[in-house]
């Protein structure tokens, strides 16, 4: 299996490392100890473009439900919730990314990974399914974005 | 006759701070000398506009626990009509932007609202210098035009503490709504109607289910204010509602979309809509205290 796969979303290649799985709302997940690791996969780094604002509207410790909203996000381009991508409770933040959220578009599969979670994420896909929601994701996306840009 | 009428709308909750702050403000405003100052209940519960509402023609200050937005728009609907005042007091995390008023509309007069919403600070001397520089800038236009100071200046209050029940009921800002008539077609429980010129009315405001703001999620032009609501947007924050320059994603990382959060709303209060809601007893009393304190 490839390193990674890639998404075309038009001239722009977004790509997903298959070392992981993702989310129905574009995170990535990996085991990290005892917990969940979870992100924003490239796919939604590259509609947000330049993050320069990151907010948790939920303590660390927090219980959540899957589809809770805990966060926020501000971009050049757009504003966007972040919603949890499972239920079980979230372990912890990631501070670099809090205190500076430009790391998420520079190191998105790395160091600009989010928060961790106990939970039971059974909600996840491989890679290569991921992709396959991707084609029809777009669609939605790019009719959300023309959509909202005709206003 | 005063240069200005000031109303203070009485916060709906009976937290102390809040009474503080009102009464501070009080103070100030019977100290000068050309002002008639009124206390009134919430004016988002008032039913109709009191005497005193409908007798002040003149400029109008009214100091509320709303978004100026919503005490505009609060005060369009009790028919009390005016231009809106700029206010250069804003809370520190919202745009700055005053209200815009319906400009095209017609019988609107010329006499200037301010609308100052007294959550924009704690401390009592930012919204008296407020109020102070509003005087400033009324009292210099007025030594043209009247050129004769006013016989008798005094200050008067006049408090009415009448016991009046919460309600909950969408506002129309007309400043924004362009008739599109969405609302009247989403809303199952016929708050909205129109009036003789097509026009669309809040007809029957308590037939509205307490905590339902579907239609204000409905609302194309974001145009139905539910001020008592908790998201800001929909409570009538300056600027609230789809932003203007950026893109809202949060549909595509989970978010419900905005209609269907709107149907589960509409569907949930009409679920409910048999239950007859209780009276509330002492236990509910403390807990929106509490709730009002925000602990």
């Amino acid at each position: 299996m490839p390193d990674e796969l890639v998404f075309m979303m038009g001239n722009f290649a977004a790509r997903f490392p298959t070392d992981r799985r993702y989310t129905l709302n574009h995170m990535w997940l990996s085991a990290e100890g005892d917990s969940l690791r979870f992100g924003l996969s490239a796919y939604a780094i590259r509609l947000l473009r330049e993050i320069y604002f990151l907010e948790w509207s939920v303590d660390a410790r927090a219980t959540v439900r899957q589809k809770d909203e805990i966060g926020a996000v501000e971009s050049s381009k757009a504003v966007a919730a972040l919603y949890a991508p499972a239920d079980g409770t979230i372990t912890r933040f990631n501070a670099e990314a809090l205190a500076d959220p430009s790391v998420v578009n520079k190191d998105g599969y790395g160091a600009g990974w989010l928060f961790e979670m106990n939970g039971n994420a059974s909600d996840t896909m491989e890679p290569a399914q991921y992709l396959r929601y991707l084609e029809t994701s777009w669609t939605k996306a790019q009719a959300l974005l023309k959509g909202q840009a005709a206003q | 006759m005063s240069l200005l009428t000031a109303i203070i709308s009485r916060s709906p909750s009976q937290d102390p701070r809040k009474r503080e702050l009102e009464e501070q403000i009080l103070d100030a405003l019977t100290r000068e000398p050309d002002v008639t100052t009124v206390t009134m209940p919430h004016l988002y519960d008032l039913a109709e506009a009191d005497a005193v509402l409908r007798s002040a023609t003149g400029p109008l200050l009214v100091l509320a626990w709303l978004y100026p937005r919503a005490i505009h728009w609060t005060l369009d609907r009790l028919g009390i009509k005016g231009q809106c005042g700029e206010m250069q007091l804003h809370r520190a995390d919202s745009a700055e932007e005053n209200p815009k008023g319906s400009a095209s509309a017609p019988n609107v007069p010329a006499r200037t609202i301010w609308s100052l919403d007294l959550r924009d600070g704690d401390d009592a001397s930012l919204h008296i210098a407020e109020i102070q520089r509003i005087l400033r800038n009324l009292r210099a236009s007025n030594l043209t035009a009247i050129p004769t100071p006013s016989a008798n200046p005094k200050s008067e209050i006049r408090d009415q503490k009448s016991e009046i029940s919460h309600r909950w009921y969408p506002i129309i800002d007309f400043g924004r709504c362009n008739n599109c008539m969405e609302c009247i077609d989403f809303c199952l429980f016929g708050v909205y109607g129109v009036d003789d010129n097509a026009h669309i009315v809040v007809e029957s405001p308590d037939n509205c289910k307490p905590g339902c703001p579907a239609c204000s999620r409905v609302c194309p032009e974001n145009a139905i204010l539910f001020p008592m609501h908790r998201s800001p947007a929909i409570a009538g924050a300056p600027g609230a509602g789809p932003d203007a320059r950026k893109l809202d994603l949060s549909e595509l990382f989970g978010a419900p979309a905005a209609a269907q959060l709107a149907t589960d709303e509409r569907n949930a209060a009409l679920a409910g809509a048999g239950k007859e809601t209780k009276p509330k007893d002492d236990l509910d009393k403390l807990m929106d205290a509490l709730d009002d304190a925000k602990l």
